[in-house]
Formats: structure tokens, C-alpha cells, sequence
């Protein structure tokens, strides 16, 4: 008796001293990243595109919805508006750059809102189980049988369009896909042995998944997340195509927009921005594989 | 022919090749006007949206105005001059008082079931259905107090005061005449024959596939000899603009309704050796764009702040950018092409933001932090990316005089309530319809009994101006003509004058249709108008 006691007590010190420890980015980690060559590529055109965001009054000194040149001029033909202009005369590379901004900054915050309420959802549901799992569940399924563009849609209708109900229609459209990998993932935690110990030994609720299954569902989050923000900025700019952009700021979705009607006219309205699109969203997409090798133990190259 | 896109002329000549049948059914392409009329043929129409029903009488809407126009006539029909001609009344005459107009209808009309059209059917057609369920029909012929039959072809309109605004709404796009004894006792909405028309017009209903086609057919005993010349119309329904531009190049419709293809393509499409862009036919219908102030909001009720704004917007451009052309800079309300009507000698506004400054400083709206002056919101009117864009072009005109314009957008059933129930704006863009007498499509903006809540295109602005209420209702009740176009020309000055709104443009609707078809109308309500005429050319 005696014996058995002690045993299950030294496993469990043993367990608790040598239980796995959250991955949080360390040098060690920066340099795998950096050896993983998609990765690297993403994460630099990412940072450019956050770079000209960020810095497009310093760049440009100019408001991108000013009309400044002749309408219908194509691109490399004249030195001033080296991209061309739109219908209304709005210098393209102007708006290139300014439009960064939109499109990043909608499709950062709706990832952002949709994993906050992804992860809670899933976490409640994988770790308490029973009725809130079922009741999470059933309303993540729910979700899930909207088509996330249409509910956008509808979301962003009903706010109408400005940047900020367009993040929000985003977010709440596209949480359910996170919320099934956490609560997947929390499931499976739940059980390891760790887990188990920090139970009894009388952890908390909150600190057991804070301390041990968030950061070691870490991984999974940040590569949905990094999906997320790609898909978020093609959302919106397919909310624009649809006339649902904001009309007051400038995106790369309200650009390909406005090109839309002209498009069998001037292609290169339409062309350019949804060259800028597809550029962050493959980079983000580059960028989350790389995560995924390097934060994924399975991968068996750690 | 420049065209951007390589593979653009295989994919035409692939759907060319797809419609043969239907092309082969009559209509030869690359021949031009002129040559020898060939009767008979089908006539495929693109038509958007779908009407809601096919009784524009009933219930009127452009499309189903385009149909049914075909299906049911008028008792006149106006020429390119706006002078009425006979249709249905084949002679009429004004008693001396303007108290009565006496028609003497065709006797040789049958309707499509073999009928006779009848004094009796006029009669109805009036009281019952225009006066009963028109949204204009009851204001028009507010003074019509009785239809007399004292034999079944001949209609005698009595009226307790004259009315000549009714002569712009005679004709049958706007009033037409039903079948009594098909309607008679009957709601007329409800009723089952407004899904399946039955009229005295060229063509007799055949079918309606909903979301599709509607098919019309020739009439052999239409009243009109020699007319219609073609076998049948087919009506098709195409919901997006790229598709309905391609349908016309590929030829597989030949003519295209109410501006069936995007604004960007007309360009395009003015140098296509078989298309045709045409303006003329809607001077009529009479669109009318301004831009409207909430004159219940401050500052608008300052006039200076007003003329500021319309100082500041370069009409010209606006015009040439926007609407490629398809628009000329309106100077009051009333088009310039409705001659008999138009007042050119008004208080114009020209583009000149240094004075839209001097007029916002007088009115103490001086420039604050960051340049601006005042921030106020805008709402385009929801009937497409054209006008969204417009309001694009009026943020950033008005920001160079320090007014920060923000625009908001809604979808059209939202619209009609910010607008027209909520009057939540603070300026406005939307285009009215004219209509051939400033009674019917302008007092609406500018009358303070026109101020009707939860009614789309009334007085949305709300201004309530005794000098314009005054001139509005001597209008109204001016039965000599001279004494009335005098009234009207002074309404012009005073609505130019008093500027609770811009006007903007005058919207140039247009069709696109085959270069060899013939025969179509240039009347004021042409691109409404029968296809009775119409024929295609070999």
C-alpha cells in the first residue's frame, strides 16, 4: 500500500519536473525558421507589405483617392503615374501602396477576432466536454453550414460596409475552422499525462489551460491563424468585388472593384491589385507551412 | 478592330456559332440600315431585371413597360416633338373651357381574344385601374372626374378644372388600356390575366418562363396595317452586365433595353462595326441627377453654404469621367431638350472652388484643424457602382474646399428608407425622371406638399419654400397654356435661385442594338416603344 502510494507520488513529480514545456519562440526557433526557405521568402514579402502600410504618407505624400492624373492612362507609359491610373484618374502605385494598409489591417483583425473566439469556443468545448461541448459544438456546426461569404455578407449589409463591420463580418464568418482544431486539440491534451498531473495536484481550471494546453495547442493556432489572415483579406476583397467595400478607404479589394466594369477595357485596374492580393496571401500561405514544419514535433526534422 | 484580349474574338465567335439557329432565324448581321426591309424574324431583346409583371399599367416599371407596350397601345402616342398623334383615338378635341376633351376611337380594333375595343374599355381603364392603382395616375388626372361613353367609339373626359398635364401621360408607356370585360369586378393586381396579357397591340402574349424569356408574336390582325414586321420577340433575362455586353457582340440578342451594358463598355462599344449605342428615345422618361441637401439639417439652411457646394462641383468633369460622355450638365431642373418647357435664362453656378471658399468663410465655416472646414456624410442612390463612384468624385471635390464628405452606401431597399422615411443624410445623390411636363417628374422635388414619408422619389430634401410652393400650385391650376410655360419658366428661376438642390446632370439613357435593324423609334418614349416598326434589313 505503502509502496504503491509512493510510486504514483514519484511519477508524479517526475512528470511534473520533466512535463513538456511551451514551445514560445526562442533563437533556436528564429533560426529553423530562417533555414526553412518558403518561410523566409513569406515572411519577407509579408514584412515589406506591412512596411509599405505602415510607411505610405512617408512614401507617397498624397491622398491615394485623389485625382490626379488622366483617367485610362496605362501603366509605363506615363513617368508620373508609373502604374497608370484608374477610371477617375487615381494614380494606381499610390494606391497600391495606401491600400496595403485596408487590406492588411482588415485581414490582421478579423483573424485576430476570429481566433480569440475560436480558441475560447474550442477551448470550453475540448476541455469541460458534456453538455458544453455539445452545446458549442452544435452551434460551431451551425456555422458551418453557412457559406462563411455569404454570412459575411449578410453581417456586413446589415452594419453596412465600413472597415470596421467588414472585419467583424469576417471574424464571425470564419471562427468555426479554429474552434474544431482547438477543441481537437484540447481533447487530446486533456488526456496526457501532464495534464493529468497538474489535475491532481490541484491546478485550477484556468491555469491548466493556460499554463499547459494553450501553449502546447500554440503551434496549430498560429498556422490556422497566419490562413486565416490570408483568407480574410481575399474575403474582402471578394466583399468588394460585390460592392461591399467601404467607399470611404482605399483597399486592394475596392480596387479590384471600381476596375471591375472597365475590365474588358483596361484590364491592368483589376491585374495590379489582384497581384498585390495574391502575393501577401501565397506568402502567408508560405509562411504558415514553414511555421508548421518548424512548430510541428511530428515533422521529424527537430 | 482593337481588342485587348486574344482570345476575346474566339470566344465570341464561339457563342456566335452556339446561336446560329437563333441569328439564322432572320437576322444577318453586318448588313447596315437602309438597305431593303425583310419581314418576319425573331427579335431577341436583353432585358433587366425582369418585370414583375407584363401590365405596366398596373404595375408600372421599366421593364414592364418595355414589354407590354408591345402587347397593349395608348389612346396617343407623342411624337419627337412631344405633340400627341392618334393611336388608339384616332381624333380628339378640347372644349373651349379645357373642361372636356372629347377622343373618337378607331372602330376597326379587336382585342387578342377577338373582342371589340370599346369606349367602355377607356373608360375603365381610367377610373378604375390609372386613377385606382398608378403612382402617378391619381396626381395627374387628379381633375378627371368622369368618363362619358355616348357611343362605343367615342370618350368623353370630363374635368373639374383643366388639366393639360394630362397630355403628357396619355400615351400608352405611361396610361394604357385594358380589356374591360377581362378585369371588370376583379382586383386588377390579382387578377390572372396580368400574367398572361391580353391587349389591342402588334404583338399577342405567347409565353412567360420566369428568370428567363418572355416570347411575343406577331399580331395578324393588328389595326395597323402593314405593322409589325416581325415574326415574334423574345424577351431574355441577363442579370449581369458583362454577360448581357457579350450576348450583343456575339450577336445573339440584337437589341439591349435601358442601358444594358456597363457605362466603361459603351466606349468600347461606339466603334463596333455592328453595335450601335443610341441616346435618343428617353427624353420622355427625362432622367434628372442632382445632388440634394437635408434642409432640415444645419448648415444647409444657409443658401451661401449651398452655393459653396455648387461652386464646387465641376459638372463638366463630372460628366465626361463618370459617365463617359453619356450625360450633359444640366442648368436647372427641366432638360434642355424639352423645348416648349425649358427656361435657359436662369441663376447658373459655375465651377469655381475660390468662390465655394469666400461663400463657406462668409457663411463662418472657416477652415479648422487639418483644413476642415465642416464633416458631413453623403448617401448615393443605390441603383449601381456609377453613382458610388460619383460620390467618390464629390469627396474629393469637396475636400479641396475643406468639406470632409463621408459616403455611405447601402442596397436599395435600406437606401429607400434612409432616405425617404428616416431622412437620415445630410446630402444626397439620386436622379428623378423628368417626365415630358415638369408637373409630373419636378414639382416632386421641390413642392412642400411633396414632402411624403416613406414614398420613394418624393421630396427628400424636405424644403419647404412658400416662393416655390406658390409658382408649384399656379402651375397646377393654369389651364392657359401660355399663362402655364410662363409659370414654368419662372419656376426655373426660382428653383435655380433658391437651390435647395444641385442640379447636376442630364442623364443620357441609352440602347444598344444591331446596326441592321430598322425601323426603331426616336420618339420621346422610343426606348419604350412598340417594336411595331421594327424590322431588320438584308
Amino acid at each position: 500500500m505503502t509502496v504503491v502510494l509512493l510510486t504514483k507520488a514519484t511519477r508524479v513529480a517526475t512528470l511534473l519536473s520533466g512535463r513538456k514545456r511551451a514551445k514560445w519562440p526562442s533563437s533556436s526557433f528564429l533560426r529553423r525558421l530562417l533555414r526553412n526557405r518558403s518561410a523566409t521568402f513569406g515572411g519577407a514579402v509579408l514584412i515589406a507589405a506591412a512596411l509599405a502600410a505602415v510607411f505610405a504618407g512617408a512614401i507617397f505624400d498624397a491622398d491615394p483617392l485623389d485625382m490626379v492624373g488622366r483617367p485610362y492612362t496605362w501603366p509605363f507609359t506615363d513617368r508620373l503615374h508609373p502604374l497608370g491610373t484608374d477610371m477617375l484618374g487615381r494614380d494606381i502605385l499610390v494606391g497600391l501602396v495606401y491600400a496595403a494598409r485596408v487590406s492588411l489591417a482588415i485581414g490582421f483583425a478579423a483573424a485576430a477576432l476570429s481566433t480569440i473566439l475560436g480558441v475560447s469556443l474550442g477551448v470550453l468545448a475540448g476541455y469541460f466536454g458534456g453538455w458544453t461541448d455539445g452545446l458549442i459544438s452544435r452551434l460551431t456546426e451551425v456555422f458551418q453550414t453557412m457559406p462563411p461569404l455569404i454570412l459575411a455578407v449578410v453581417v456586413v449589409t446589415v452594419l453596412s460596409p465600413s472597415v470596421g463591420s467588414i472585419a467583424c463580418g469576417i471574424g464571425i464568418a470564419s471562427w468555426p475552422q479554429i474552434a474544431r482544431i482547438v477543441r481537437a486539440e484540447t481533447l487530446r491534451l486533456r488526456d496526457s499525462e501532464f495534464v493529468q498531473a497538474a489535475v491532481s495536484v490541484g491546478e485550477g481550471h484556468l491555469r491548466i489551460v493556460a499554463g499547459h494546453i494553450l501553449p502546447n495547442a500554440l503551434p496549430q493556432i498560429v498556422v490556422t491563424g497566419s490562413i486565416l489572415v490570408a483568407s480574410a483579406i481575399l474575403t474582402e476583397a471578394a466583399l468588394a468585388f460585390l460592392g461591399l467595400g467601404d467607399p470611404n478607404e482605399i483597399s486592394w479589394g475596392s480596387m479590384i472593384g471600381a476596375g471591375r466594369e472597365a475590365m474588358r477595357t483596361a484590364w491592368y485596374m483589376t491585374a495590379l491589385p489582384g497581384l498585390a492580393i495574391t502575393a501577401v496571401v501565397l506568402s502567408l500561405n508560405l509562411l504558415a507551412d514553414g511555421l508548421n514544419d518548424v512548430l510541428n514535433p511530428r515533422a521529424g526534422n527537430v | 478592330m482593337h481588342r485587348p484580349f486574344v482570345w476575346l474574338p474566339t470566344r465570341r465567335s464561339l457563342l456566335a456559332a452556339g446561336t446560329a439557329g437563333l441569328a439564322a432565324a432572320g437576322l444577318s448581321r453586318g448588313a447596315h440600315a437602309g438597305d431593303v426591309a425583310k419581314p418576319g424574324g425573331t427579335l431577341v431583346v436583353v432585358l433587366d431585371p425582369e418585370p414583375a409583371g407584363l401590365v405596366a399599367g398596373i404595375s408600372i416599371s421599366a421593364p414592364a413597360v418595355a414589354v407590354s407596350s408591345n402587347i397593349f397601345d395608348g389612346l396617343v402616342v407623342l411624337d419627337e416633338t412631344f405633340t400627341p398623334r392618334p393611336q388608339l383615338a384616332e381624333s380628339w378635341e378640347t372644349s373651349q373651357d379645357g373642361l372636356s376633351i372629347t377622343f373618337r376611337l378607331r372602330k376597326d380594333v379587336s382585342w387578342h381574344d377577338g373582342k371589340p375595343f370599346t369606349s367602355a374599355d377607356v373608360q375603365y381603364s381610367l377610373i378604375e385601374v390609372t386613377k385606382k392603382t398608378h403612382p402617378r395616375g391619381n396626381a395627374v388626372f387628379a381633375n378627371l372626374t368622369a368618363v362619358e361613353t355616348p357611343d362605343p367609339h367615342t370618350a368623353v373626359f370630363r374635368f373639374s378644372r383643366p388639366s393639360p398635364v394630362v397630355w403628357a401621360a396619355l400615351e400608352g408607356t405611361e396610361t394604357q388600356i385594358l380589356p374591360r370585360h377581362l378585369y371588370e369586378g376583379t382586383n386588377p393586381i390579382a387578377n390572372p390575366w396580368t400574367a398572361k396579357p391580353v391587349g389591342t397591340g402588334a404583338f399577342v402574349f405567347k409565353e412567360w418562363i420566369r428568370g428567363d424569356r418572355i416570347v411575343l408574336e406577331r399580331n395578324p390582325n393588328y389595326w395597323d396595317k402593314g405593322c409589325p414586321l416581325l415574326d415574334r420577340i423574345v424577351f431574355r433575362t441577363i442579370r449581369d452586365a458583362g454577360s448581357r455586353t457579350a450576348t450583343l457582340e456575339a450577336g445573339e440578342a440584337q437589341y439591349g433595353a435601358m442601358n444594358p451594358v456597363s457605362l466603361a463598355d459603351t466606349e468600347r462599344l461606339r466603334g463596333s462595326a455592328d453595335l450601335t449605342v443610341e441616346t435618343r428615345g428617353f427624353e420622355g422618361s427625362a432622367p434628372m441627377y442632382f445632388f440634394d441637401f437635408n434642409m432640415r439639417r444645419k448648415p444647409f439652411d444657409d443658401i451661401r453654404v449651398r452655393q459653396a457646394f455648387a461652386h464646387a462641383l465641376d459638372r463638366t468633369a463630372l460628366a465626361r469621367t463618370i459617365w463617359y460622355g453619356l450625360a450633359e450638365p444640366a442648368t436647372g431642373p427641366i432638360p434642355s431638350y424639352q423645348k416648349a418647357f425649358y427656361n435657359p435664362d436662369t441663376p447658373q453656378y459655375a465651377f469655381d472652388p475660390k468662390k465655394a471658399e469666400a461663400l463657406l468663410d462668409e457663411a463662418g465655416l472657416k477652415r479648422g484643424p487639418g483644413g476642415v472646414r465642416l464633416r458631413i456624410d453623403h448617401v448615393p442612390c443605390a441603383y449601381g457602382d456609377d453613382y458610388i463612384r460619383a460620390a467618390e468624385f464629390y469627396r474629393q471635390a469637396l475636400k479641396r474646399i475643406g468639406v470632409e464628405l463621408r459616403v455611405r452606401t447601402f442596397d436599395l431597399p435600406t437606401y429607400l428608407r434612409v432616405i425617404f422615411t428616416d431622412y437620415d443624410f445630410d446630402t444626397h445623390s439620386a436622379w428623378y425622371s423628368a417626365y415630358p411636363d415638369p408637373q409630373i417628374g419636378v414639382q416632386r422635388r421641390y413642392w412642400s406638399q411633396a414632402i411624403k414619408k416613406g414614398t420613394p422619389s418624393s421630396n427628400a430634401s424636405q424644403v419647404a419654400d412658400p416662393d416655390l410652393d406658390q409658382v408649384i400650385e399656379a402651375i397646377q391650376v393654369a389651364g392657359d397654356p401660355a399663362e402655364r410655360h410662363a409659370l414654368i419658366r419662372r419656376f426655373q428661376s426660382v428653383a435655380q435661385e433658391k437651390l435647395p438642390s444641385i442640379n447636376l446632370l442630364e442623364l443620357k439613357f441609352f440602347r444598344v442594338y444591331a446596326k441592321n435593324l430598322d425601323g426603331i423609334s426616336f420618339a420621346p418614349f422610343g426606348g419604350y416603344q412598340s417594336f411595331k416598326t421594327v424590322s431588320t434589313s438584308v
